[in-house]
């Protein structure tokens, strides 16, 4: 059977558990980057956050930036002038007093032959980012209590926990990789963080569900790693797909915010979201769901799962999963099951305990 | 699920969901865009730390109103966010300058000496003791009126001003407002136009259209605006001046909105808002005993501007004490906040001097109000705080209206994507999954439709990409109800029971997962504030929408697929869909 074949048919036996350590020294790596990226890098943030004047204007003759920023030069002292969406010319400044501004917008205008009116301006005083900021930050931390508490009463408080980590793991690396790239933070890159938040516990709950779920029909015939590994490779497909799903409006999105002016925020909308979703994915089926598994090994009732088990010689970590089980009578297919008539018989893996 | 019931279900969804949609597109109602996707102008004010919500909200009054006399915008939105800020959100808003001035400036404060009071409360008095010459040659004065409802005002021009800052106690209350009494039914005419005015009430027969402005003579330097629009000019259909110039002779109204009120014919500005230092109400009690207590406003000026208030007031006084000369009226944006008069002890000679004055108003509470509005007005213009402009931000109507377009390119673009993909790998199932997708579009612009009708909520760019996100979770739950009949199926279910046991396995995990977001478009939506609240807003509803779609559409219309030939027969069904294509052995 192909990979294609067994993906298709949910009938993969990828051990996800097994290999634990390898994922998360590469999750560790990750996060080791994009931190060292955050504090000696430092996110570009944009005007909306630190206070300043933006100036944006259609540019359909196709002026030169060099040309416009001689033109600023002369008008105000440092600005960044930047091309954007293709056939746009964006102009940022310190925040310059309302006269300035009108005469930069009106010199800017006559440059590159546009109409004062047709310009889309923006004015920040330096504190009023501030507070964008710090709503943002109190939204997040009543959001994860919320979620937490949320998770620990639908599921388990220990997924909640894995979640979160999962979680501070997609947030750190898109900021990591903003960071790095240079790419500059403006409220749209806050709203696609946010949607990532959501996103990425969204993933991870549909993973931990499927566990519960396993748990609760087979519950001590397997090892909770086992288990884990089972739950994963029955949802892989269905992450794969979801993955694709999202990524396709997503990146149609950032298709057409860097083809078409005046999609500028959908592109810095879509950017942080395509980082976002695709770390999402990875950290729920690398990071949250191995992570809850070691957790819930230490467990007093999975210790003693996993000694019996030993002791009958099937505590294996990796465990065949559904597909074998027959039709309405779960119980015995589980057992036939493990003793090994699965459709493929699962490889031996070596004990860790 | 039974396919008598299926049916049944999924007929009154499609229905409702495609009948809502027509009944919203015919009626024309469509999505209010927001600003970033039509134009428009935006701006964050900063109240000073520890302003009081009272006060916040009385700005936020008077702002509304300063916009709505701009005309052009068609639905400000102006709320209060937090403790000390101003959210003020102008669509197709095109002219900054004077919005900007409208929320961001305390307003023009002026004090105007009175040339002339209306007889009649709604009537201007440059319609009053016209001029005019017939064929005849005889002159005949005649009254016009154009509003025939006449409005009775509360006397709250009994108001005198008393100089000096001591003794006021003995200060008699000059009534200098305009009374209409007229004690014998009078007829007038005018050109075709007869009024009859009986005790206040005024029945107006129009026997043929009349140019008001005939006869009028205008004050130097004035213009008609129909002819010559400038500021200080006169609105030939209310008499009023409706951008009053400070160096021009204006005709103004208590209530400027309506027309109504009382209409003042007053002389340039002589003393403006920034020669005042400060005003404060106070309640002065009676010092003779035998009348009670007064509310009174007390006015400070700078020294230049006790100067000219000197000037004025010398000039006032020398008017005889109740011709209505002897007032002079406080405007404020063009509107008349008090006319108060020259008390009738202050002499010609020196006026008021000495950089203060009082305005004495009376004992009642309903004048300590007065009292504290009035001088809230005088101190601070209009707002009654001094707002930061934290954030000014305005959008072309060129670049909203491309936003907008590339939000439904990009929209479409996307779903056009995911319905190839879906069909590709669930065949028959990824066929419903597009029709169900187009069932929650519609059930997304029905709802923002309405929600704009009646809400006033707008949809922004912000929104739009929040929807875009949202096809993505949508088809999720899709792919989560799919993967499990898949799974069902591979256990050796029938189709049939495959697809029930699945929904009921699968929506759990959809209420659980969408409980997720759910919960944080709704902390998002109260918590932050500016376009993300638009973004969490999108995807609220979208969340809904999503389990909706789920139970009502996606539920009933998988199952009576599972009952034709495309649920259990040939490479495109859904049993085809699971890579199964024989019947599991039962």
């Amino acid at each position: 059977m192909s990979l294609w074949r067994d993906l298709y048919h949910g009938d993969t036996h990828f051990d996800f558990f097994g290999s634990r350590r390898r994922w998360f020294a590469f999750s560790g790596v990750i996060i080791a980057v994009s931190l060292f990226a955050l504090i000696f890098l430092r996110l570009d943030l944009g005007v909306d956050f630190r206070g300043g004047t933006l100036i944006e204007f259609a540019n359909p003759n196709g002026v030169s930036v060099s040309d416009v920023r001689s033109v600023v030069a002369s008008g105000v002292g440092s600005a960044r002038v930047q091309e954007v969406g293709g056939t746009g010319i964006r102009v940022q400044t310190a925040r310059l007093e309302p006269a300035a501004e009108d005469r930069l917008v009106a010199d800017l205008a006559e440059l590159l032959g546009e109409d004062p009116g047709d310009a889309t301006r923006q004015s920040v005083g330096p504190t009023f980012g501030g507070q964008v900021t710090e709503s943002a930050a109190r939204a997040l931390i009543v959001f994860l209590i919320v979620i937490a508490l949320y998770m620990s009463w639908r599921l388990e408080w220990k997924m909640a926990g894995s979640a979160l980590v999962a979680l501070g793991h997609d947030l750190v690396f898109t900021a990591g990789i903003y960071a790095l790239v240079g790419f500059e933070v403006t409220p749209a890159t806050v709203i696609a963080v946010l949607t990532i938040l959501g996103y990425s516990l969204y993933d991870t709950v549909v993973v931990f569900d499927k566990i519960l779920e396993n748990v609760h029909e087979r519950g001590e015939r397997h090892t909770y790693g086992a288990i884990v590994n089972m739950s994963m490779n029955q949802v892989l497909m269905r992450s794969i797909n979801t993955s694709l799903t999202s990524l396709l409006p997503i990146g149609s999105l950032l298709f057409v915010g860097s083809f078409l002016l005046g999609a500028t925020t959908l592109r810095e909308f879509a950017l942080a979201l395509f980082i976002g979703v695709g770390t999402g994915t990875y950290s729920s089926i690398f990071l949250a769901a191995p992570l809850l598994g070691i957790w819930k090994e230490r467990e007093d009732h999975w210790i003693k799962v996993r000694r019996r088990l030993e002791r009958r010689g099937v505590a294996e970590d990796f465990a065949p999963h559904a597909l074998a089980v027959a039709t309405a009578a779960d119980t015995v297919g589980a057992v036939v099951a493990a003793s090994g008539a699965a459709p493929r018989p699962p490889r031996k893996r070596k004990k860790r305990r | 699920m039974s396919r008598r019931g299926a049916l049944i279900t999924l007929t009154t969804t499609l229905v409702l969901v495609y009948g809502l949609l027509v009944l919203t597109q015919l009626t024309g109602t469509t999505p209010r865009l927001g600003l970033d996707l039509q134009g428009g102008f935006s701006v964050v004010l900063e109240a000073p730390p520890g302003t009081d919500a009272e006060v916040l909200d009385q700005a936020v009054g008077i702002m509304r109103r300063r916009i709505e006399a701009l005309g052009e915008v068609q639905e400000p939105e102006i709320s209060v966010v937090g403790d000390s800020t101003v959210e003020v959100q102008l669509p197709g808003v095109t002219d900054r300058d004077r919005a900007l001035a409208a929320v961001g400036t305390t307003g023009r404060l002026e004090f105007r000496p009175v040339l002339d009071v209306s007889p009649i409360p709604g009537l201007s008095p440059i319609f009053v003791n016209v001029d005019l010459t017939d064929g005849d040659g005889t002159t005949t004065t005649t009254t016009q009126v154009f509003d025939s409802t006449t409005t009775t005002t509360a006397a709250s021009g009994g108001t005198t001003t008393t100089a000096g800052t001591t003794s006021t106690a003995a200060a008699t209350t000059t009534t200098a407002a305009p009374t209409t009494t007229t004690a014998a039914p009078t007829t007038t005419t005018s050109g075709g136009t007869t009024a009859t005015t009986v005790a206040g009430e005024t029945t107006t027969t129009t026997a043929a259209p009349v140019d008001p402005k005939e006869g009028v003579v205008l004050p130097e330097g004035v213009t008609w605006c129909d002819e010559v629009e400038q500021p200080g000019c006169v609105d030939p259909k209310t008499g009023l001046t409706p951008d009053p110039d400070p160096d021009l002779e204006a005709f103004l109204a208590t209530d400027f909105a309506t027309g109504g009120g009382i209409v003042y014919h007053t002389g340039p500005a002589r003393v403006l808002g920034s020669d005042l230092e400060g005003a404060q109400a106070q309640f002065q009690g009676s010092a003779s005993g035998s009348v009670t207590g007064q509310w009174l406003v007390v006015l400070d000026f700078t020294a230049e501007g006790g100067d000219k208030f000197t000037e004025v007031t010398k000039e006032l006084a020398s008017f005889a004490v109740g011709d209505p000369r002897r007032q002079f009226a406080i405007v404020l944006d063009g509107v008349v906040q008090s006319a108060p008069a020259v008390a009738a002890d202050v002499s010609p000679a020196t006026g008021i001097s000495g950089g203060s004055a009082v305005i004495t108003l009376g004992g009642s509470t309903d004048q300590q109000g007065e009292a504290s509005d009035l001088a809230v007005v005088l101190r601070y213009g209009s707002l009654p705080v001094a707002f930061e402009q934290s954030s000014v931000q305005s959008v072309s109507a060129t670049l909203g209206s491309d936003s907008l377009r590339a939000g439904l390119i990009a929209g479409l673009g996307g779903l056009l994507l995911v319905a190839v993909a879906m069909i590709l790998y669930y065949r028959a199932l990824g066929l419903l999954n597009v029709i169900g997708l187009t069932v929650f579009g519609s059930l997304m612009l029905v709802i923002f439709s309405l929600l704009g009708a009646w809400q006033g909520v707008t949809l922004t760019l912000a929104g739009v990409a929040g929807i875009i996100v949202a096809v993505g979770i949508t088809t999720d739950s899709y792919v989560v109800y799919y993967e499990r009949i898949k799974e069902e199926v591979h256990r050796g279910r029938s189709l049939r029971s495959a697809i029930d046991h699945a929904f009921s396995r699968a929506i759990r995990t959809i209420l659980t997962a969408d409980t997720v977001s759910f919960a944080s478009a709704v902390l998002l939506f109260f918590l932050a504030i500016g376009s993300v609240k638009g973004f969490a807003l999108a995807l609220l509803i979208a969340t809904i929408c999503d389990v909706l779609v789920a139970v009502f559409f996606t539920r009933p219309a998988v199952a009576l697929l599972g009952y034709t030939r495309l649920g259990d027969g040939g490479r495109f069904s859904i049993r085809g869909a699971t890579g199964l294509p024989t019947e599991a052995v039962e």
